[in-house]
């Protein structure tokens, strides 16, 4: 490959820049709206009164 | 002796409101996404049973070359891609959009919008995904490994899954409450990196062809995100959710589980060029390429610590649970996986792998015994509280766990073991090539026989998920633990 050619990969580049950039800037949204304090009330959040922390809900059916 | 998660009724969870108009309850959301989950879930079984019959001929047919050989329709190279697009986009995406966007209504704690959209956009993408792999196995299959798909298929894949990508994003939007859990995280990322990566490899290698060289960076770039960042972070969303919520205690590090999504997405968009190692490409690209595949170690560990100190004590409980045996098996396949894909991207250790079995063995370990059993785990948790009722057969669970535990561990011995001892010979100028292939047919064997277990277990899955859809009189009358309160209440049990 010459390395003239290598400009050929510039899109390519630039689009990784881009992802990297996305995601830098995701990550300060969430820093900015709080996401990253509380972490352990945060982690129960997915429990609800139908499923409530504390109790296992899944086990084999009774067959 | 396990140690038994104490019930603790205040929950920490914001959203377990008493005011009833502001709680959406988990039951009337599940009511709100069955229809499109059922269809994505039967569609998603269809690709699994399809695509184990092409794995199956491509597998015997790599030791018995001449078995079906007078059919161009059935050639190695057609099967084995009808195979790999069946399961990636048919099993694959078809149960990630049952799965991760019913755990996404769930957390966004509000029932559905625009189901009809989902449901239509499902419907174009099967017909699209068919017309593809017809296109395949008639012979219109293009020469880029994990885009073989026909042209002429592509854009309505595309179409189809951008309403579907819409619709993950309207569900975030009109969520209820200001907290965005890691689950949330993993599938809102997925829904964007997906398109991001197909249509930018469709433009760069099908559309509009760059170089040639141009087009390796990009097929790799591709098709190594496609398992890490569409496949794994929906696999991970969903173990994250499932884990500490079968168990009803919450993941044991929230902490470390944010600090692993956060490197999956610096990190992983770069690692894909390690598989052009000793590739006519710049040596800094590929060097790039090597370092985030070793970095990449870091979320690995975290999600490994992390999902292993959350079941520490329940062995039992995790043991007792058809969900969490699945996802506890590919929980343990990702951490295993992982660390041999960043050793394999050393160049050392590539020299050895590459263009062996080795490399086939390790897509099979990321995309069945870590992606797909956690995903079966999903379905086997999302099934009971979609229809509210219970599966009907312990046996063919259990069957079907012991089919793909068994059926993959050997799949992956075989194809590991012989794909290093080829790989070494390989190196050896002096050992003729017929030589090293003709080593390599009894392993070659051991794959077949392990795709009849795999065979075994896909049918035992198929068998119950449709006793349970259609048999529904004789199984609602069970009596058992996955189902919810609120059906018991209503004797529906």
């Amino acid at each position: 490959m010459d390395a003239e050619s290598y400009t050929d990969l510039l899109p390519l580049i630039l689009l990784g820049v881009v992802f990297f950039v996305s995601a830098i800037a995701m990550l300060y949204w969430s820093s900015k709206r709080g996401q990253f304090r509380n972490f352990d009330s945060q982690a129960s959040t997915i429990f609800t009164d139908e499923e409530p922390e504390g109790e296992i809900s899944d086990s084999f059916p009774s067959k | 002796m396990s140690e038994a998660p104490q019930i603790n009724s205040q929950s920490a969870s914001p959203y377990s409101s008493n005011d009833a108009e502001v709680r959406a309850e988990l039951s009337e959301i599940d009511a709100s996404i069955r229809t499109s989950a059922l269809f994505f879930t039967v569609s998603a079984i269809f690709w699994l049973l399809a695509g184990t019959v092409f794995a199956l001929i491509t597998a015997y047919k790599a030791h018995e070359p001449s078995f079906m050989g007078d059919s161009a329709l059935s050639t190695f190279g057609r099967m084995r891609s009808a195979h790999l697009n069946a399961m990636a986009l048919g099993w694959g995406n078809n149960i990630i959009f049952a799965v991760g966007l019913w755990i996404m209504a769930r957390l966004c704690r509000s029932p559905i919008r625009h189901g009809g959209l989902l449901l239509i956009a499902g419907i174009f993408w099967n017909i699209g995904l068919t017309v593809g792999i017809v296109g395949i196995i008639m012979g219109d299959i293009t020469s880029v490994e994990w885009l073989e798909i026909p042209h002429y298929a592509t854009p309505l894949l595309a179409l189809s899954y951008a309403l579907i990508g819409v619709w993950g994003v309207m569900a975030f939007k009109f969520r209820k409450g200001e907290h965005v859990y890691v689950s949330q995280w993993y599938i809102l990322a997925g829904l964007f990196w997906f398109p991001w990566l197909y249509i930018v490899a469709q433009i760069m290698i099908i559309w509009f062809p760059a170089r040639g060289v141009v087009q390796s960076v990009t097929n790799w770039w591709f098709a190594h995100n496609v398992l890490g960042l569409w496949l794994t972070p929906m696999a991970l969303a969903t173990a994250y959710y499932l884990i500490p919520k079968v168990l009803g205690r919450p993941i044991y590090s929230y902490y470390l589980s944010v600090l692993g999504f956060w490197a999956l997405a610096i990190f992983y968009n770069w690692a894909g060029v390690h598989h052009l190692i000793g590739g006519p490409i710049p040596v800094w690209l590929i060097s790039a390429g090597i370092v985030a595949s070793i970095m990449m170690v870091i979320p690995v560990i975290v999600v490994g610590l992390n999902h292993h100190m959350s079941v520490v004590g329940l062995h039992k409980e995790v043991w007792r649970s058809p969900t969490l045996r699945f996802v506890v098996f590919g929980a343990i396949s990702y951490t295993l996986v992982s660390l041999i894909g960043s050793s394999m991207a050393v160049r050392s250790v590539n020299e050895i792998t590459h263009f062996t079995h080795f490399t086939v063995g390790h897509a099979h370990h990321g995309v069945y015994a870590f992606f797909s059993m956690i995903m079966f785990g999903g379905v086997y948790y999302m099934m009971p509280r979609l229809l509210k009722r219970e599966w009907p057969s312990a046996g063919l669970i259990k069957l079907h766990f012991w089919g793909s535990a068994i059926g993959i561990s050997v799949m992956l011995f075989a194809l590991h073991v012989i794909g290093w001892i080829q790989g070494v010979q390989m190196n050896d100028a002096t050992i003729p090539f017929l030589e090293i292939v003709q080593n390599t047919i009894p392993w070659l064997k051991a794959r077949t026989i392990s795709g009849v277990f795999l065979t075994v277990a896909h049918i035992a899955f198929a068998v119950n998920f449709f006793w349970m859809l259609f048999a529904a009189g004789a199984v609602r009358a069970k009596q058992g633990p996955t189902l919810l309160d609120s059906a018991k209440e209503e004797g529906v049990a």
